[in-house]
């Protein structure tokens, strides 16, 4: 087994850990949302699966800006903490419910919704396996507090309620620290405006400026600055927080908020792949430049731009389209880095759906959510004459986005082979206790399927296993090729060893 | 939207000061006896479901 850094040593392959964290939208019969952080406890605490409580928070800085200074106090909706007006929730600690799973995932409650983040994945498709396992997760443990109540649940994979709240499916990208702030705003901001086009999950109506009957965007009406460090209110296009979850000397972990929560797995993947793709060109010195002057002005008008235009503002009164933008950034991919099968195979779709929606638009519904969606509106719309200010619209809206497979209405796309098809189901299922290989989550994941007795306490940079009454720390850089080896360690102390040895 | 002219490459990139070169089978949906489980899903939903979906803001 190789030593070498794959981050470093050749990032232009394609190897950059990722990951995605997905807030779920839930209700509960009988249950309102000044009931949902209760709920959200109760949610997650119930997991019926292995796991392991005891999350170490002493790394987290939501707070550090990548621009150099710490702000004092992140911002809070103002009409969300109304509902907390008087209530207490006693301690952080007591308040959060953070589960580790076998498989290296975060499975915890974030404010009012139950958060799975998945565990750091090298390849997309083994990321996009470990999204659709979180759905599983979600479902069981919906199930269990469904049982333990005696109402019914349902969860959404989605990012609004239609009423002016948001939440968030967020992307990590770790990369060197020695990129800094300027370059990564300069390489990812335009991606992050135009790629909605080829990966948007779509929304019926506005929740804030101009009404419009329908959104490319989940996310689009919920910026408000082009970069900070925000993430509950005035969240930006380009989030600046600066939380690495490794040796921040070495590394900064790119988090990524304008994306939308995607049903189809290519829609994540491609998702995913787009960032990842201007990252590598950017490590490389290759990234396209294009000087988009009002990234939430552009990202709004993209959302709403129903004439599949999509023209972007630059500066000076000029203009490009999302189309060019995108295909600035797969030519010069192309013809700048050595690209594995993973992104060759990226690249071709990408541009077969430019083509595609620059055109008939016939392949779109299959591959991109909002496509899906519409298409599935706008039949209806058709059969039953109906407006889109009807309110079943946004009902169907939120039903495309319930994970329950026997309810909600992307899988039943999905059963009728209306859309691009899941990963198998044993592929997906095997991804709820099993790590992806050669990560630090698999060494994580092993620690607590293997040795939870001896754990004290773990998160995504290191850890902690009690040692006959001596806590050892063992930190788990990123950029390490964990051996297959630690699989097969009976005892902890061949475990640790083979760990400093990997 | 502004007139100018329209730009389908990206700017010249500056050059940088210093740096480095570091770089399925199908879920368990049961299959309708027929007709379309699309619709079929479709008729079960309230039409005012999302009217009184209420969420917490979230990140």
């Amino acid at each position: 087994m190789s030593n070498t850094s794959p981050a470093d040593a050749n990032a232009s392959a394609g190897l950059i850990l990722a990951g995605i964290e997905t807030e779920y939208g839930f209700t509960v019969e009988g249950r309102s949302a000044d009931d949902q952080i209760e709920d959200a406890i109760a949610f997650v605490r119930g997991y019926p699966g292995p796991c392991f409580a005891g999350w170490d928070y002493c790394y987290e800085s939501p707070r550090a800006d990548l621009r150099g200074f710490r702000l004092d106090r992140l911002a809070v909706d103002p009409e969300d903490a109304k509902r907390d007006t008087g209530k207490t929730y006693g301690t952080p600690h007591e308040v959060r419910s953070d589960r580790i799973l076998p498989n290296g995932a975060r499975f915890y409650n974030d404010h009012g919704h139950p958060e799975y983040a998945t565990p750091e994945c090298w390849s997309l498709d083994e990321l996009v396996l470990h999204d659709t396992a979180g759905q599983f997760v979600l479902l069981r443990a919906a199930r269990v507090l469904s049982e333990a109540t005696g109402r019914a649940v349902s969860v959404y994979k989605n990012n609004t309620d239609f009423h002016g709240s948001s939440y968030g499916t967020h992307e990590n990208y770790l990369v060197p620290r020695e990129l800094g702030f300027e370059r990564l705003y300069a390489a990812v901001t335009p991606m992050l405006i135009a790629r909605q086009i080829l990966c948007g999950a779509g929304k019926v109506g506005s929740e804030s400026g101009p009404r419009a009957d329908f959104q490319l965007t989940a996310r689009g009406d919920f910026f408000a600055e082009p970069a900070n460090a925000e993430t509950l209110f005035r969240r930006p296009v380009f989030n600046t927080r600066d939380e690495p979850h490794a040796a921040p000397q070495t590394w900064i972990r790119l988090h990524v908020i304008s994306g939308d929560a995607n049903m189809i797995p290519s829609c994540t993947r491609r998702k995913v792949g787009l960032v990842k793709l201007a990252l590598m060109l950017e490590i490389a010195g290759q990234a396209p430049r294009w000087n988009i002057p009002q990234p939430v002005r552009a990202f709004s008008a993209l959302s709403r731009d129903e004439t599949r235009e999509f023209r972007i503002a630059l500066d000076g009164r000029n203009w490009t389209t999302a189309y060019d933008v995108i295909e600035s950034y797969l030519a010069a991919a192309e013809q700048t880095l050595e690209l594995n099968a993973e992104f060759k195979s990226l690249v071709a779709e990408c541009r077969e759906l430019l083509s595609d929606l620059a055109g008939p638009g016939a392949l779109a519904p299959r591959s991109i959510d909002w496509a899906a969606k519409k298409e599935l509106l706008e039949a209806y719309r058709g059969e039953a004459g109906a407006s889109w200010r009807e309110p079943v619209l946004q009902a169907y809206d939120l039903e495309y986005h319930n994970i329950d497979p026997a309810e909600g209405l992307y899988f039943a796309l999905e059963s009728m082979e209306q859309v691009d098809p899941m990963p198998s189901l044993d592929e997906r299922l095997a991804r709820i206790e099993s790590a992806p290989e050669r990560t630090r989550a698999f060494a994580r994941g092993l620690a607590v399927s293997r040795f939870s007795n001896l754990l004290t306490r773990a998160c995504w940079r290191s850890i902690t296993l009690d040692l006959e009454g001596q806590e050892l720390e063992l930190e788990l850089p990123p950029n390490k090729l964990y051996s297959a080896q630690l699989e097969a360690a009976d005892d902890v102390g061949t475990f640790i060893q083979i760990l400093r040895n990997s | 939207m502004p007139d100018g002219d329209r730009l389908t490459k990206p700017l010249t990139r500056e050059p940088e000061k210093g740096g480095d070169d570091t770089g399925p089978t199908r879920p368990a949906v049961p299959k309708p006896d027929g007709g379309n489980e699309l619709l079929r899903r479709m008729k079960k939903i309230d039409p005012d479901q999302a009217k009184r979906y209420r969420q917490r803001s979230g990140q």
